[in-house]
């Protein structure tokens, strides 16, 4: 039996010799699928790293001539403006220069060396705090452009929102409090213009952090949370192409079956002291190990390439588990109705192209499809595979997988029985 | 009938072989023996029911009918110690194209259990017999023809059979590779090797076989030595014409002639089977002159297993 036993895996092994020695093979197992996916890729890598439509960074030259009072207490408006302008979160949109004088930065417009300028005056924070009556930030600008000089308007204005506050309180406090026959003095209206001037420097500097004091956002510990809208896309489409073409690859090689009988070395094999069952056996296994070879170089490439967190290790390992089963055992079912390698062709383009479809394979992207689609795509194994490893990219545990991984298992199972049901009948 | 009922007196011993599917019948009610150490040929046209025979015997196919024993072992009840007895050189060559000589040479050993040292030797042995130890390691699909032909008879070879299966192994080669193929049939049997060989080569037949066998439309029409076969004709001589139209204009002519006992013909192609050539050719001549046929070509053998067949059939053997 042992013996037996061990011809099932030399069978094996020369199918997997005689597959690797074929480039078709290696176009259709790992190139197709890299190739449809990185051609997508690359089609939508125009969104950008982080998710948005990536813009050339703005030259911008700032001049602060800020100069606080000494009842500023250490606060100063225009560094704090330089600050968040030089920040990391903004290293992206602005590429920022510090200029002594006015002079020069508007030298350096002119001459397009900058495409904005920034001057920040020299009463800023006694303005902010109330004891000068208004400053102005000068903006010059390139005429020509208009994102550039947009974009540092647009955070000008947000920042300096911040700072009219303060300006506005002490105002606001006095008339509340004269109102109930109370006078402050100005030493205690800058007072509250100094507080509020310190709320609103914080709210700057974790605004340039990337957060909002008043917005808490949060993600759960296991779901992949930094991955990028570009990653997450290429994720999708992979699973759709690794999916068809497991499926794809699983019933070309069961092909090999039929290939066997016309290049006449199954009839030989027949012949030897080999029984039938360790013959079937053995062209199975073939099956299932290229399958299995083929997609965890397509999840390990994935990742490298196209930066796929395709999940939790263990997800990955049980959704890899059954599709290589469900894509194997269907392959393998419907190559036993196929009776020559001429056949094989047009049955196994339109057929897995079908399913593929039906499975949602090919939309994967698509997140507003009709609901019934839904339904529909899980009619089929493919549906079930996809299922699986979308669950899988969004950080599922093997528990929430529990249900795709057992009907794909469950389907593999029965496909592989009535497709070894089916040959065993024919080669009989 | 039980192995143990059956003593292996015979290598292969048939007995009431059948085989159809359907209404077509391949094999006949066949009965023949195979004694160890000698070279048996099924010899018989296209279709005649030799493959079928051969690949019942190698337990490809489960026959209709009837049973066989190879070694005293049942192709019914014990097919794989049939299969651990032989050796099988089927009639298509039958190899991995994308892979190498020894690759092959290889796998199909351990298909036939050979493992390790043993197989390697083995393989070693194969390439040298076979005089493909320069180009082992070369794909199967840039060998030629007749290095095909001599590695598929090489696997045959790997489990050291007790008996060879060889279906004609001759077909579609040059004459040098055949001739190779011959010599190398009649060295295994020197060497004590029991062997089955199917060919619708009147010549090979004759040239190899201790035992003949002729097989037609899945019956056995004559069985025994070259020698006894031919006795079966007798002293008759066969005579081959062409003529420059076709048969019809003389062949009731020629049935009348004195002396003439047989006559098959294919268009301008007649087999005469005669008494005496040397009386009845004058006459054919004769009467075809005066029938206005032109004789463009006369063959005079001596009795042959194709007059045998040609005898028994009523057709010649290449039909």
């Amino acid at each position: 039996m042992v013996k037996q036993s061990r011809k099932a895996f030399d069978i094996a092994r020369k199918d997997l010799t005689r597959y690797t020695r074929s480039l078709f093979i290696w176009v259709m197992m790992i190139g197709a699928p890299l190739f449809i996916a990185g051609l997508i890729y690359l089609a939508f890598s125009g969104l950008g790293g982080d998710g948005g439509f990536s813009v050339p960074s703005t030259r911008l030259h700032v001049v602060n001539l800020d100069q606080p009072s000494a009842e500023s207490g250490g606060f100063a408006a225009g560094t704090l403006l330089l600050e968040f302008l030089r920040s990391d979160e903004l290293s992206g949109l602005v590429e920022v220069t510090v200029n002594r004088d006015e002079y020069s930065a508007r030298a350096a417009v002119e001459a397009q060396s900058a495409d904005v300028a920034v001057i920040i005056p020299e009463d800023l924070t006694d303005t902010v705090l109330g004891s000068s009556g208004r400053a102005t930030i000068t903006m010059v600008q390139d005429p020509t452009l208009t994102i550039g000089p947009g974009i540092v308007k647009s955070l000008l204005s947000s920042f300096l929102d911040g700072f009219s506050g303060s300006t506005i309180a002490p105002r606001v406090v006095a008339q509340q409090l004269d109102g109930r026959g109370i006078e402050l003095s100005p030493q205690a209206l800058q007072g509250v213009a100094m507080e509020y001037a310190t709320w609103a420097s914080e709210l700057g500097r974790s605004q340039g952090s990337g957060q909002h004091p008043l917005l808490d956002v949060e993600a759960p510990p296991a779901r992949v949370a930094r991955q990028s809208t570009l990653a997450k896309l290429a994720s999708q489409i992979l699973a759709g192409q690794l999916i068809f073409f497991s499926f794809f690859t699983a019933a070309s090689t069961a092909q090999s079956i039929i290939t066997e009988q016309e290049q006449h070395t199954l009839a030989r094999l027949f012949t030897t002291p080999t029984s039938r069952t360790i013959i079937l056996w053995g062209k199975l296994l073939g099956v299932l190990l290229l399958v299995l070879g083929q997609a965890v170089v397509l999840v390990a490439i994935s990742a490298l390439l196209f930066g796929v967190q395709w999940g939790q290790p263990l997800s990955v390992i049980l959704v890899l588990a059954g599709l290589v089963m469900v894509s194997s055992g269907f392959g393998t079912f419907l190559m036993s109705f196929v009776r020559t390698t001429q056949q094989a062709g047009p049955v196994l383009g339109g057929v897995l192209t079908i399913m593929g479809m039906a499975g949602g394979l090919f939309t994967t992207g698509f997140e507003s499809l009709p609901g019934f689609l839904g339904t529909v795509s899980l009619l089929v194994p493919q549906g079930w595979a996809l299922r699986g490893w979308k669950l899988s990219l969004t950080g599922a545990g093997p528990s929430e997988l529990g249900l795709s991984v057992g009907v794909m298992m469950a389907m593999g199972v029965v496909f592989f029985a009535l497709g070894a049901i089916a040959f065993r009948r024919r080669l009989a | 009938m039980s192995t143990a009922e059956t003593p292996p007196a015979s290598a292969i011993r048939v007995r009431g072989l059948h085989k159809h599917y359907g209404d077509v019948h391949a094999v006949r009610g066949i009965d023949f023996d195979v004694q160890s150490g000698e070279i048996f040929s099924l010899l018989g046209p296209n279709g005649a029911g030799k493959t079928t025979t051969l690949s019942i015997l190698s337990c490809l196919l489960e026959p209709s009918e009837g049973d066989a024993w190879v070694m005293g072992h049942s192709i019914r009840e014990d097919s794989m110690a049939v299969k651990r007895a032989i050796g099988v050189v089927p009639q298509e060559v039958a190899l991995y194209p994308d892979l190498s000589a020894r690759e092959n040479l290889n796998f199909w050993g351990k298909m036939y259990g050979l493992r390790g040292t043993a197989l390697r030797e083995r393989v070693d042995e194969v390439l040298q017999i076979t005089g493909l130890s320069d180009r082992q390691k070369g794909r199967v699909d840039k060998f030629s023809g007749g290095m095909q032909r001599r590695l598929n008879i090489g696997i045959g070879l790997l489990p050291r059979p007790q008996i060879l299966f060889l279906d004609e192994p001759t077909v579609g080669i040059d004459p040098q590779s055949r001739r190779n193929i011959l010599d190398q049939v009649k060295a295994f049997n020197r060497q004590g090797m029991t062997i089955l060989y199917t060919t619708h080569y009147m010549e090979e037949a004759q040239e190899l076989s201790d035992h003949i066998a002729i097989i037609d439309q899945g019956q056995l029409i004559a069985y025994g030595r070259h020698e006894e076969l031919v006795e079966i004709v007798g002293e008759l001589d066969r005579i081959r014409l062409t003529i420059n139209t076709t048969s019809d204009t003389v062949l009731g002519t020629w049935q009348t002639i004195e002396g003439v006992r047989q006559i098959s013909a294919e268009d301008s192609s007649i087999t005469i089977m005669a008494d005496d050539s040397n009386t009845v050719l004058p006459r054919l001549f004769e009467t075809a002159a005066q029938a206005d046929v032109r004789i463009t070509g006369v063959e005079v053998q001596e009795p042959n297993l194709e007059a045998v067949f040609l005898h028994l059939t009523g057709r010649a053997l290449r039909d």
